[in-house]
């Protein structure tokens, strides 16, 4: 079957937040670090704006990850969600 | 850089912007075809001050004019997807707009004045930034 997307409707979400404040990092340095406006951090940490592939890419190079970990098409889990699963495991 | 003011109120300065060159014009060729009267005089002097107002409330002090006129080497990729919107649908505006004008100035056989070119040419630069005003929740640059 195919499937058609409309770019303007799909959604990528993010883990920016999460990673920028790990590293410690402020919007600005994180801006400085893969070339943008730190207002467009803002923007991608709200998803409210897709990043191209190289944006994504470097965004996964300052993170040091994969860049699936850091972006997706589908929400991602809360913490307390995965850390709840994984003591559901452990339990197990 | 982020404005404080509201989105209602930067959209109002816009429109007032916009219509207050659009009175300007207006009373100008009237003035032109006619005869300049005193309180068209008087009544220009306001609204060139409205305009002037309101274009440094509403496109200077919030960035817009800037944003809009940036060269494309300083913004990034959502600024360039930004700009280009607006730009796209400014053209389309201006293009609509001038060719309205210059049908009724033709069907009617009005000369086109000087300040009617000077004042398209202002609109053709505001309409990028009125654009954005118009279809961005906020005004983040």
């Amino acid at each position: 079957m195919l499937y058609i997307y409309s770019m303007e409707n799909r959604k990528i979400y993010n883990r920016i937040v999460i990673l920028r404040k790990e590293k410690g990092m402020s919007r600005v340095e994180l801006a400085e670090n893969i070339g943008v406006n730190f207002q467009t951090i803002g923007y991608l940490e709200r998803e409210e704006y897709n990043p191209s592939l190289d944006l994504a890419f470097r965004i996964a190079e300052v993170f040091e990850l994969p860049v699936d970990i850091i972006f997706s098409t589908s929400p991602f889990q809360s913490i307390s969600q995965i850390l709840k699963e994984r003591s559901m495991e452990e339990e197990k | 850089m982020k404005t404080t003011q509201s989105m209602t109120s930067i959209r109002f300065g816009v429109l007032l912007s916009m219509l207050s060159l659009i009175a300007i014009i207006v009373l100008f060729e009237v003035g032109i075809r006619l005869e300049w009267t005193t309180l068209m005089l008087i009544v220009e002097i306001p609204l060139l001050l409205i305009l002037l107002i309101s274009f440094i409330l509403s496109f200077i002090r919030t960035g817009l004019w800037k944003f809009t006129h940036k060269p494309l080497k300083d913004l990034d990729e959502r600024e360039i997807a930004l700009t280009s919107k607006s730009l796209r649908q400014a053209y389309a505006w201006f293009a609509i707009i001038v060719l309205c004008i210059l049908l009724v100035f033709a069907v009617f056989n009005i000369a086109v004045s000087i300040v009617l070119a000077v004042s398209l040419i202002l609109f053709a630069h505001l309409i990028p930034g009125a654009v954005i005003a118009f279809t961005e929740k906020t005004l983040r640059f």
